[in-house]
């Protein structure tokens, strides 16, 4: 008998070893492939390199363009990378107490700063307390959708539409605090320029979570217009889906138009904000402890740059209508902070979800 | 058959590999079917798009499955969905019927398993546009129902029962508010860690497993009862098949509320077995009996949590809306493939959707394969002396609850408070079971509360104008309560009458 508890032991606790291995180590082989290129030879690459994503979902945009270059960044930097999908706040955390040796990396998108901006991120996770890596890729996809049968097909006309029936409102599900609301600021604040207050009062918010209770809120009759995006929507907006749930596209936010799909952005349909068009692609880049050992920082930014050359790479992220838009290092970080003014503007004059909801 | 045509040799040894390992994880107090699906999805990118479906639906049907084994044999549920199957498990359990117990558990899983396969073959498209006709309205109203069961579990007091409820739902609401990003109740020092309030798996297995360890420590870890006795030879705790003589409605209408609730997208996994528990108690001939190791409690939460499987396929694969937090993860997994999942999916993917039909079922004939004939053995677990097995548990439920969000230190810390609260509440009267349903289901039902309210202005009347489903529903709650308060008058008199019987 004590040797079948020994057994039934040795076989939990392995188990265990072995999941909790695997967590902090991404698929164990610790046999490294030649540290053969350029960009990893000056540098003391970690073996095994943790990169913490801002998002707690295996499902979404920032899970997928982190897991596709991270795969292909393992082999140009010779060693182990695993991505957890930890959520910002852990992660934000995770990277403030990071080594400097690149051990942990966080990768993250505009709504790192964007969150400060809206106060949903503490402010002590600023982008000027980070070392801005790379700009990796682009989603190009995020949009606006409604119902399959409602009275306009694009933005601008929901706004004419809302201008011609003055008893009529709009409410737009969004999720507060990044992405989701600056679009939509981007949005309310043309429609306040353009047709005055009176229309621009009868644009509603109705805030919540994810994409699913979106399309839900949709469904539900509770908003007009959703927050989407192409990946996410594309599905309900094709030949042959039942009405009842149809939805149809009615604008993106990226400053060109996405390949394959037939969707006018914002600054086609004329949405402008302070005499310029609203413009918003959504960036991914990686975010690097402050203090980080810069041969280290060289090493992924030259790896980043190789990446994004590789064709592989390239098709793996068309899968999603995601692109490859490398930025280096170097001018990522004035660029990010450029953008990050624009938007601030626009925020300061935006009404807050609270407002909106009153 | 068809649609086995698809499986390849590998596909099927990914099955068995997944089956395996979702078992272990289930088990494992602290790891769940989510955590083995994140965990492998990376591994998925090598395989092709039935391979990686086959490996991670071995691990689904695993790791839901796997959690009755520490349920019943340790009362610790291993996921949140087996928490019933530790009211009437660890009993039998302690009577030395741990391998009937389990026997019965893994028999009612693959009935609750292949019940709901059969819906999501062919019924998944009509059902899906059901699902979505429930708003938040009808949601909040499903898990109000779920939450009654805080009155038919309650021990003793039904108001201190109904106080432990509404004490849960209170803790679980701290954190961030997301409609406006507003914290709250959460202390300035303690703002980072508390910002999506309190993890479930931790504060789960620190009341169960870490509550229960301190409370058998105070006793002084003398061998329980159940360890003293081999009852193996009596007839009396032998499986049979002829226990669901009888409990065929039981089981049928578990397994409907189970595909039922999984079918609900963003209702949640937990709430299906928690509402088939009550309503076994409800239809119970001896109500008074469930609880105190009665297989009809487990066949009812067993089938319920397995027919949340296919249940939860439903929306998924039929609207591309996932069902529960597992189906979400799942979601990434057919991303990195480059395939899209929607209302088309199933019209458009003819061979994937034979694939992921033939994996179910292999997976559900594999699950009780492995797990019925390595019972045996695993029922020994309980004849371990509890100075060895519980600093093995101790040391699990902590690298389970630092895994759970991938590395969360704050994690551990939840697990040892909530075990310190937990054993404090067994001492003052908080009653653990209402406490933690109040807290699995307090977040869902304030999210579905707010958003009925922010889809009709304010208005409270929404809750009961929305339609003939909302009238039922409420019905269906207030029978429950009726139901339950009628139970516990009985209870009560039935204790009295003994009472003068035994003094005269």
């Amino acid at each position: 008998m004590k040797k079948l508890f020994s057994v039934l032991m040795v076989v939990m606790i392995s188990a265990v070893l072995a999941a909790c291995g695997s967590q902090s180590s991404g698929d164990g082989s610790s046999d490294q492939s030649a540290k053969a290129n350029g960009a990893a030879s000056e540098a003391k690459i970690p073996d095994r390199i943790r990169v913490v994503i801002g998002s707690s979902s295996t499902g979404g945009d920032t899970y997928q363009n982190s897991d596709a270059v991270s795969r292909y960044l393992e082999e140009s930097l010779g060693t182990n990378m695993k991505v957890d999908a930890i959520g910002a706040v852990q992660a934000f955390s995770e990277l403030d107490r990071a080594d400097d040796d690149g051990n942990t990396i966080m990768f993250f998108h505009d709504m790192a700063y964007l969150g400060v901006e809206y106060g949903s991120i503490n402010e002590k996770n600023a982008l000027e307390n980070w070392k801005i890596g790379p700009v990796v890729s682009t989603n190009p996809g995020n949009a606006f959708l409604a119902s399959g049968d409602a009275p306009y097909d694009t933005m601008a006309e929901s706004a004419e539409w809302l201008k011609n029936n003055p008893d009529e409102t709009i409410t737009v599900a969004i999720e507060a605090g990044g992405v989701s609301e600056i679009s939509f600021d981007g949005y309310f604040l043309w429609v306040k320029e353009k047709y005055g207050e009176e229309v621009a009062d009868r644009i509603k918010v109705y805030p919540t979570g994810s994409q699913e209770d979106k399309n839900q809120a949709l469904w539900d009759g509770n908003a007009d217009i959703i927050n989407g995006s192409i990946g996410g929507n594309n599905e309900y907006t094709k030949e042959g889906v039942e009405s009842k749930i149809k939805m149809k596209f009615l604008g993106i936010t990226a400053g060109k138009r996405v390949e394959g799909y037939d969707i006018p952005t914002f600054a086609e349909q004329g949405i402008e904000v302070n005499g310029k068009e609203f413009v918003f692609d959504k960036e991914f880049f990686f975010l690097l402890p402050k203090d980080i050992d810069p041969n280290f920082a060289k090493a992924l930014d030259e790896a980043v740059a190789q990446v994004v050359e590789n064709e592989d790479y390239t098709s793996d992220l068309a899968k999603n209508a995601y692109i490859p838009s490398y930025i280096s290092a170097d001018e990522a970080e004035d660029y990010l902070l450029e953008k990050r003014a624009t938007f601030q503007n626009i925020i300061k004059n935006a009404p807050t979800v609270d407002e909106l909801t009153e | 058959m068809d649609i086995f045509s698809i499986l390849t040799p590998l596909s099927i040894v990914l099955v068995f590999t997944g089956v395996f390992m979702g078992i272990i994880f289930g088990a494992i107090p602290g790891m769940t079917a989510t955590m083995a699906i994140a965990l492998f999805l990376p591994l998925t990118y090598a395989l092709d798009m039935v391979e990686a479906i086959a490996l991670l639906i071995g691990l689904y049907v695993g790791g839901i499955s796997g959690g009755l084994v520490p349920a019943m044999l340790l009362n610790i549920p291993g996921t949140p969905s087996s928490l019933c199957t530790t009211f009437d498990g660890y009993p039998m359990t302690q009577k030395g019927q741990g391998e009937k117990a389990l026997k019965i558990g893994i028999t009612a899983s693959i009935i609750g398993g292949f019940f709901s396969l059969t819906i999501l073959y062919f019924f998944a498209p009509i059902l899906a546009s059901i699902a979505i006709e429930f708003s938040s309205v009808e949601k909040f109203l499903v898990i109000l129902f779920a939450l009654t069961v805080i009155a038919s579990i309650s021990k003793g007091s039904l108001l201190g029962g109904v106080f432990s409820g509404v004490l849960g739902v209170y803790l679980s609401l701290i954190g961030m508010f997301p409609d406006n990003n507003t914290l709250r109740l959460v202390p300035p020092v303690l703002e980072e860690q508390l910002y999506y309030g309190f993890a479930l798996l931790p504060v789960l297995i620190g009341l169960f497993a870490i509550a229960q360890i301190m409370q058998e420590a105070e006793e002084g870890m003398k061998p329980a009862a159940h360890q003293n006795i081999n009852l193996s030879k009596n007839k009396k705790n032998k499986f049979s098949l002829r226990i669901f003589n009888g409990q065929i409605i039981n089981t049928i209408r578990s397994s409907v509320i189970g595909t039922f609730i999984g079918m609900l997208p963003g209702v949640g996994g937990s709430a299906a077995s928690i509402t088939a528990y009550s309503q076994t108690k409800n239809f119970s001939k001896n109500p008074e009996k469930l609880g105190t190791g009665e297989p009809e409690g487990i066949i009812s939460s067993e089938s319920a949590n397995n027919g949340l499987i296919g249940g939860a396929l439903i929306p998924l694969l039929s609207l591309g809306i996932p069902g529960d937090s597992t189906t979400a993860v799942l979601i990434g997994a057919f991303l990195l493939q480059g395939i899209q999942v929607g209302p088309l999916f199933i019209t458009t993917n003819p061979e994937l959707w034979s694939g992921i039909v033939s994996t179910l079922i292999i997976a559900n004939i594999l699950m009780f394969l492995l797990m019925f004939f390595s019972i045996r053995y695993m029922a020994k677990i309980v004849y371990i002396p509890k100075y060895t097995i519980y600093p093995i548990i101790i040391v699990m439920c902590v690298v389970g609850s630092y895994a759970i969000n991938n590395g969360v230190m704050f994690d551990v810390w939840t697990l040892l408070l909530f075990g310190a609260l937990g054993y404090v509440f067994m001492k003052i009267g908080i009653q653990l079971a209402p406490f933690l349903i109040g807290f699995i289901l307090g977040k869902q039902a304030e999210k579905y509360f707010i958003d009925s309210l922010k889809g009709s202005d304010g208005s409270l009347t929404v809750f009961f104008t929305n339609g003939p489903i909302t009238i039922i529903l409420w019905l269906m709650i207030i029978g429950s309560i009726a139901f339950a308060i009628y139970d516990n008058y009985r209870t009560k008199k039935t204790a009295q009458e003994e009472t003068i019987t035994k003094v005269s």
